[in-house]
C-alpha cells in the first residue's frame, strides 16, 4: 500500500518573477485505492537569518535565533476528502506569485543561498489522512527573480590600486613592507548587474617595479545581517578567475568577465 | 630409305614477274619517318626519351601523391568564390604536424590516463599542510587523482592524447557529462605546458581537436534537446525557439565555464562551446568573440597566446565563414601590439635552456602568424595598403625578422613584387642581426620569379642590393638556400652577363667559406638545376665562363657524377634543338659525360649503367657537325675512346657512323664509306655481347654492301662466321635469362640472305667461300640434331644454295657484281653447291631419323613436308633421285599423319596445280601410294 507524492512545475528552470502565476501539477501515484482528508498545496517565502559564530557574542543576549520573516504564504485546496484511484493522478493547479501586503518589506526578494542569510520560497503539498496513517507530503523549491529591468544607464565606476590603497589585514599588514610598487588602474562598467548577466569592466597595469606572476580576480558577496544592535557584516569568496598569468609586465587592458555560480 | 639421294636444283626461266610487284611513290617504311619528323618539331629528345623509358608504371608511392593532389586540387576549384577555412585549416594542420615534431621526452598531466605516476602537484610547505597532503593521498583512490606521467616520446604523447579524446566520449556516453568537461579543462590546460617548445605548434594542433570534439558533442546534445533528430544547420537556428530545458542546460554549461578558474582553460572552454551560445541568443557570439580577442591579453606568454587566437580564428571561420574574416586582422592587430613580447629575454633564456635556436623557436611562430595573416588578406580589399603599413611598421619596430618574413611569404607576389626594392632596403638595414635571414630572402625570391618577364623592374639593382647582403652571409647552407631562388630570378629577368657574375661571386664565395664544398654538394645541384630550368636559352649557359667551373666546384667522384647526371638531364629535358652544333657546348658536354663515364666501374648497378648511356647516348645522337663529315668521323672516334666501358654507347657509334656513311653516299668520295666501315670494324671487337657483336657485323656488311666495299663487307661476314660459335643460348635482359634462339634464327636467315649478293672471294681456292665457311662452322657445333634452330637453319641453307644455281638472282645491289655475273652459271661453280645441297640433304634425312627416335612426330611430320615441299618447288623433278626421295618424303608423312592435315593438303593442290610433265607425273605416283 505504498504511494507517493511530486510536485512538477511547468517551467522547467523554476525562475519566476513577482506576480507570475505558478503553474504545475501534483502527482500522485498510488498502488491501491487512497483514501485522504484534503490535498493542500502551500507557498511559502522567508528570509531566514542565522547568527554567525563571530558575532554570536552581542546577538546571544537578546535571543539565540532570529525569527525567520515569512514574505508569502499561501495555501490552496487542491481536493477535497475523498478517494484517489489506483495508478497516476495528475492534480494541475496555478498560484499567483503576489507577496503579502501587510508585510513591512516592499515585496517579493529575490532567492538567496547565503551561508548566514538564506531567502527561500518552496511550495508543499500535504495530503492528509485518516488516523494512524501518515500524512504524505512533497516539497519544491523555486526561484524568485527580479523582472528583467530596463538596464540602467551604466555608469562606470574607476578605481585605482596602489600600496597605499591595500588594507591592512590578513596578515598583510606586516608585509605592507615588502609589497613591491605597482599602479593599477581598474573600471568596472556597472555596478548594477542583473544576476544572469557577467560583470564586466577592465584593469590596466600602469607600473609594476617586479615581474607579474599572475593577476587574480575576486568576486566577495557581502552579509550583512541587521537588527536593532547594529548589523554584523560577513564576506564570502564566491568566484575567482585569474585574468593574467605569466610572468612578462605589459601594461595594458584586461578586461574582466566574472559570472556568477549559481 | 635409301641412304644418298642427290640434290638437283631446277634452273628457273622466268624470274622477271616471279613476285608480284607494283610501283610506289614512297618507302613503306618512310611513313614512319615522317611522323617522327612532325613530333621532332617540339622536341625530337622527347619522343626519343619516351621510347627509351622503361618504367611507364609510376612508382607506387608517387602514384598516392598524385592522388592526393588530385583530390586536394578538386575542392580548391569548387571553393574559389568563397574561402574554404576548414579546408585549408585542415591543410596546414597537416603540414604543422609534419614539421614540428621532436625527439624530446614529453610530460602530460591528466587524472584520467591510466598508469603514470601519481602525483598531488601540490606544493608541501609547511607540518600542517604535510599532515593534511597525507590524508589526501589516502583518500586520492578516486579518480580524481592527478596522475603526471613523464618520460614521454612524441608518438607515445599522441596516443594519450587520443586516449583522452576516446575518453570525453565514452565518458559523455555514459552520461558522465562532467567528466567529460573536466578531462576537455585537462587537455587545454596542457597547452600552457611550453617545456617541450618545439612541439608546441603540433601539440595544440591536437588538442585543439579534442577541443573541437567537445565542442560538437555538447552543440550536438543541446540540438538534439530543441529540435530532436531534425537535420538543422547552425545558420537556422532561432534562437527564439529553443525549448526553455535547452536554453537552460546551455546557461549551465556557460557558468560552468565561466567558473573555471584559470585563464587557459576558461577561454579555450569558452571558444570550443562557443557555437553553443545560439541557444541562448544568436546576438551574442560575436560580442563574445570581441571580447575573447581582447581576453587573451591576460595571456603573457607569447606563443601561448599566438596560438590561442589561432584557436579563436579557427573557431570564429567555422561558424561564420566570411564574416570571420575582421577577427583574423582584429587578432593579428592584438598580436602585433605584443609583439616585443616575442623577443622578451625571459622567453630567450627558456628556449635557449631548451637548446634551441633562435630562427627554430622563431618558425615556430610562422605557420600562427601565417594562418592570421591569410584570414586578414581575404578581408582587406586593399592588399597594398595593408603592405604599407605592415611594412611600415616592420621598418619601425626593432626585430621585425618574424613579421617581415611572414609578411612576404603572405601575400601574393604581385604585390610584393611591387615592393620588393623597399622590403630589400629593410633586410639590408637590420641583415646582420637577423636569423630568419635566408628564409626571407628565398621567399622573396621566389616571389619574384613570378615576375614579369616584360616588365623590366630594376632589376639589376635589386639583384646588386641583394648580393651585398648575401655575400655577407656566413652559413654556407643558408647562402645557397638563397641563391636558388634568386638565381633563377636572375636566369629570368636578367642578361646573360649579369648571371655570369653571379656566378663568379658564387664561385668566389664558395671558395672563400673555407669549407669543403662537398658538403653542398646537393644544394649546389640544386643551384644548378634551378638554373637551367629557368634560362630561357639552356645553351647561353654553357656559354657562360663560370657555369663549367661552378659545375664542376665539387671534387667527390660520387658528387662529380650526381652533378653531371642532373646537368644532362635538365639539359636534354630543355634543350629544343634537335641538333647541337655549338663547339663550347660539345666540349662542355663532353666533359660532363666524360666525368659520367669515369665514374662507372665494377660495382656500377645496371640501373645506373643505363641510365649514364642513355645520357651519353642522347649526346652523341644530337651533337651534328653538319656538312663537316670528317669533323663528325672524329667526333665519334674521339667518343669511342672516351665511352669504351658502355657497350650501349659503342653500339650507339656504330649505329650513327652507318648513318653518316649512308647520308653522305651519293655526294662524298668514297674514302668516308671506307672510313666509315673501318671504324665500325674496329669497334665492334670491343663489345662484350656476341649477339651484339654479330648483330653489328651483319649490320657492317650490309653497309660496306651498300657502298660496294665487297672487301670490307667479306671481312665481316667473316668475322660473323666466325662468332657464330660464340654466341650463348641465353642472354641476361632484365634480370632474367632470355633464350637468343629466336634472335638467332632471324640473324642467320638475314645472313644467308646476305651471301645470295655476296659476291665471292675469286683470289681463294674454294668456291663460294664464305657460305663454305658458313657449313663448316655449322658442322663444327655440336648442335643437338633435333633442335629445331638446328633444322630450320640447314632447310634456310638449302634454300640459298638452290636460289645461288639461278641463271640471274631474284635480288641485287647496284654496284655490286653478285654470283650469277660472276660465274655466269658456270660449271664447276653449280656442281659445289649441288654438292652442298645434297650432302644437307643427307643431314636433314639423319635429323628426320632422329626425331623419329625421339617420337617427336609432330616435328618430324613438319620437317618432312617442308623437305618435300623444297624438292617439288626448287627440285629438279627430272632427276629420279629427287623424284623418288619427293614420294618417300611424302609417304613417311602420310605414315605419320593422314592427309587431311591442312599443310599437306595445300602443298598437294598447289602440286596438282604444277603444269610441268614431271610434276603431274609425281602428282599421279603421289595418288597412287
Amino acid at each position: 500500500m505504498t504511494a507517493s507524492l511530486t510536485i512538477s512545475l511547468k517551467r522547467v528552470n523554476k525562475i519566476y518573477h513577482e506576480g507570475e502565476i505558478i503553474a504545475g501539477v501534483v502527482i500522485v501515484d498510488t498502488a491501491a485505492d487512497l483514501r485522504h482528508e484534503g490535498l493542500t498545496l502551500t507557498m511559502e517565502g522567508s528570509v531566514n537569518l542565522q547568527i554567525s559564530s563571530k558575532n554570536a557574542g552581542i546577538f546571544d543576549a537578546f535571543s539565540n535565533n532570529i525569527r525567520p520573516i515569512n514574505l508569502i504564504n499561501t495555501s490552496i485546496e487542491l481536493a477535497a476528502a475523498g478517494k484517489m484511484p489506483i495508478g497516476v493522478t495528475e492534480i494541475p493547479f496555478e498560484m499567483p506569485l503576489v507577496g503579502r501586503q501587510s508585510s513591512m518589506s516592499l515585496g517579493l526578494l529575490e532567492t538567496y543561498h547565503g551561508v548566514f542569510v538564506n531567502v527561500m520560497y518552496t511550495l508543499k503539498c500535504s495530503m492528509k489522512r485518516s488516523f494512524l496513517n501518515k500524512p504524505l507530503n512533497a516539497s519544491c523549491q523555486f526561484f524568485v527573480q527580479y523582472k528583467q529591468q530596463e538596464r540602467p544607464p551604466s555608469k562606470p565606476v574607476r578605481c585605482e590600486v596602489s600600496p597605499a590603497t591595500l588594507r591592512a589585514g590578513g596578515g598583510a599588514g606586516a608585509a605592507r613592507g615588502t609589497v613591491p610598487h605597482f599602479q593599477l588602474y581598474a573600471e568596472i562598467d556597472s555596478t548594477v548587474c542583473a544576476l544572469d548577466r557577467p560583470i564586466t569592466g577592465k584593469i590596466r597595469v600602469d607600473e609594476c617595479s617586479v615581474a607579474i606572476k599572475s593577476i587574480e580576480l575576486q568576486l566577495v558577496r557581502v552579509e550583512t545581517c541587521g537588527s536593532a544592535e547594529g548589523y554584523s557584516k560577513d564576506e564570502f569568496e564566491l568566484n575567482i578567475a585569474v585574468i593574467f598569468e605569466d610572468d612578462y609586465l605589459v601594461t595594458e587592458n584586461f578586461p574582466i568577465l566574472l559570472l556568477r555560480s549559481k | 630409305m635409301p641412304t644418298y639421294y642427290k640434290w638437283c636444283s631446277v634452273k628457273k626461266e622466268k624470274q622477271k614477274h616471279e613476285y608480284p610487284s607494283l610501283e610506289v611513290t614512297n618507302h613503306p617504311l618512310r611513313v614512319e619517318v615522317h611522323n617522327l619528323k612532325h613530333n621532332s618539331n617540339k622536341s625530337l629528345l622527347k619522343s626519343l626519351q619516351k621510347w627509351s623509358s622503361s618504367f611507364e608504371e609510376l612508382d607506387p608511392l608517387l602514384r598516392f601523391e598524385q592522388m592526393d593532389l588530385e583530390n586536394n586540387s578538386e575542392p580548391t576549384i569548387e571553393s574559389d568564390a568563397t574561402v574554404n577555412y576548414s579546408k585549408i585549416w585542415s591543410v596546414k594542420r597537416t603540414a604543422i604536424l609534419n614539421k614540428y615534431t621532436t625527439g624530446e621526452k614529453l610530460t602530460i598531466i591528466s587524472s584520467y590516463l591510466p598508469g603514470g605516476e601519481k602525483t598531488l602537484l601540490r606544493q608541501v610547505s609547511n607540518l600542517n599542510e604535510k599532515v593534511k597532503h597525507r590524508l589526501e593521498q589516502l583518500d586520492d583512490f578516486d579518480e580524481s587523482s592527478v596522475r603526471k606521467t613523464m618520460g614521454l616520446s612524441q608518438q607515445e604523447f599522441v596516443t594519450k592524447i587520443h586516449m583522452l579524446d576516446d575518453e570525453i566520449k565514452k565518458a559523455w556516453e555514459t552520461e558522465q557529462r562532467v567528466k567529460a568537461f573536466k578531462i576537455a579543462i585537462q587537455c587545454s590546460k596542457l597547452l600552457s605546458d611550453i617545456s617541450v617548445m618545439q612541439f608546441y605548434p603540433s601539440k595544440f594542433v591536437l588538442i585543439s581537436d579534442v577541443l573541437d570534439n567537445f565542442g560538437k558533442l555538447v552543440y550536438d546534445r543541446l540540438k538534439k534537446k530543441s529540435f530532436g533528430d531534425a537535420a538543422i544547420e547552425l545558420e537556422d537556428i532561432d534562437s527564439g525557439l529553443v525549448p526553455e530545458s535547452a536554453r537552460e542546460t546551455c546557461q549551465n554549461w556557460m557558468f560552468k565555464m565561466a567558473s573555471i578558474r584559470e585563464l587557459l582553460p576558461r577561454l579555450y572552454m569558452e571558444m570550443s562551446l562557443l557555437k553553443c551560445y545560439v541557444f541562448i541568443s544568436k546576438d551574442e557570439i560575436k560580442p563574445a568573440i570581441a571580447r575573447l580577442i581582447t581576453m587573451i591579453r591576460g595571456i603573457g606568454n607569447p606563443l601561448v597566446a599566438i596560438y590561442i587566437r589561432v584557436y579563436l580564428c579557427k573557431v570564429a571561420s567555422a561558424l561564420y565563414g566570411k564574416e570571420s574574416e575582421c577577427y583574423f586582422h582584429d587578432n593579428l592587430k592584438e598580436f602585433l601590439e605584443e609583439y616585443q613580447q616575442i623577443f622578451q629575454p625571459a622567453m630567450a633564456k627558456k628556449f635557449g635552456a631548451q637548446l634551441l635556436t633562435a630562427d627554430k623557436y622563431l618558425s615556430l611562430y610562422i605557420p600562427a602568424i601565417d594562418w592570421l595573416l591569410y584570414g586578414t588578406l581575404n578581408t582587406i580589399p586593399c592588399k597594398l595598403t595593408l603592405l604599407d603599413e605592415l611594412l611600415q611598421l616592420c621598418d619601425k619596430t626593432e626585430n621585425s625578422e618574424l613579421l617581415l618574413y611572414c609578411i612576404v611569404s603572405g601575400f601574393d607576389s604581385p604585390n610584393i613584387i611591387k615592393k620588393s626594392s623597399a622590403i630589400l632596403d629593410t633586410i639590408k638595414k637590420s641583415a646582420e642581426h637577423m636569423v630568419l635571414l635566408s628564409p626571407i630572402l628565398s621567399a622573396l625570391g621566389e616571389h619574384l620569379c613570378h615576375a614579369d618577364v616584360y616588365r623590366q623592374l630594376s632589376s639589376e639593382a635589386l639583384s646588386q642590393t641583394w648580393w651585398k647582403i648575401v655575400s655577407n652571409m656566413k652559413s654556407t647552407a643558408n647562402f645557397l638556400q638563397v641563391l636558388e631562388p634568386w638565381i633563377q630570378f636572375a636566369c629570368t629577368q636578367l642578361s646573360a652577363q649579369h648571371i655570369n657574375m653571379l656566378l663568379r661571386g658564387t664561385i668566389r664565395y664558395m671558395i672563400k667559406c673555407g669549407k669543403p664544398i662537398d658538403d653542398y654538394s646537393s644544394q649546389i645541384q640544386l643551384v644548378v638545376k634551378r638554373m637551367l630550368k629557368s634560362i630561357p636559352d639552356v645553351e647561353e649557359l654553357f656559354l657562360m665562363d663560370a657555369f663549367m667551373p661552378l659545375v664542376e666546384l665539387v671534387q667527390t667522384s660520387n658528387a662529380r657524377t650526381m652533378m653531371a647526371k642532373t646537368v644532362l638531364l635538365v639539359f636534354f629535358e630543355r634543350c629544343n634543338s634537335v641538333q647541337i652544333e655549338d663547339h663550347i657546348i660539345i666540349a662542355s658536354l663532353m666533359r660532363l659525360c666524360c666525368i659520367l663515364h669515369e665514374a662507372i666501374n665494377a660495382v656500377t648497378v645496371e640501373d645506373e649503367l643505363k641510365i649514364s648511356s642513355d645520357l651519353i647516348n642522347k649526346y652523341i645522337q644530337t651533337v651534328s657537325y653538319q656538312d663537316d663529315a670528317r669533323e663528325q668521323l672524329n667526333f665519334y672516334v674521339e667518343c669511342r675512346s672516351a665511352f669504351i666501358k658502355l657497350d650501349s654507347v659503342l653500339k650507339t657509334l656504330v649505329h650513327a657512323v652507318h648513318a653518316l656513311a649512308n647520308r653522305a653516299r651519293p655526294s662524298r668520295s668514297r674514302w668516308l664509306s671506307r672510313a666509315c666501315a673501318a671504324y665500325s670494324f674496329v669497334t665492334v671487337p670491343s663489345l662484350q655481347c656476341a649477339l651484339c657483336r654479330a648483330q653489328l657485323y651483319l649490320l657492317g656488311a650490309h653497309a660496306a654492301l651498300l657502298v660496294a666495299c665487297v672487301g670490307q663487307a667479306e671481312a665481316n661476314l667473316k668475322a660473323f662466321v666466325s662468332l657464330i660459335p660464340d654466341i650463348p643460348l641465353y642472354v641476361q635482359e632484365d634480370g632474367q635469362n632470355k633464350p637468343t634462339h629466336v634472335k638467332v634464327v632471324g640473324l642467320l636467315s638475314n645472313f644467308l640472305s646476305t651471301l645470295l649478293i655476296l659476291p665471292d672471294n675469286v683470289d681463294s681456292s674454294s668456291k663460294a667461300y664464305i657460305l663454305s665457311g658458313f657449313i663448316k662452322t655449322m658442322e663444327r657445333i655440336h648442335w643437338r640434331k633435333t633442335d629445331p634452330l638446328y633444322y630450320t637453319l640447314l632447310l634456310r641453307t638449302l634454300d640459298l644454295l638452290c636460289n645461288l644455281t639461278q641463271e640471274k638472282y631474284i635480288y641485287h645491289i647496284d654496284g655490286v657484281i653478285s654470283n650469277d655475273e660472276l660465274y655466269g652459271s658456270e660449271e664447276e661453280f653449280i656442281d659445289v653447291l649441288e654438292n652442298y645441297a645434297t650432302n644437307i640433304c643427307q643431314e636433314l634425312l639423319v635429323v628426320l631419323k632422329a626425331l623419329g627416335d625421339a617420337k617427336e612426330t609432330n616435328k618430324q611430320y613438319n620437317l618432312a613436308l617442308e623437305l618435300f615441299w623444297r624438292i617439288i618447288k626448287r627440285g629438279d623433278l627430272r632427276e629420279g633421285s629427287m623424284t623418288s626421295l619427293a614420294i618417300n618424303l611424302w609417304v613417311l608423312s602420310q605414315k605419320l599423319q593422314d592427309s587431311n592435315n591442312k599443310f599437306a593438303k595445300t602443298l598437294l593442290s598447289a602440286l596438282e596445280r604444277d603444269t610441268s610433265e614431271e610434276g603431274r607425273l609425281l602428282f599421279d605416283k603421289l595418288n597412287e601410294t
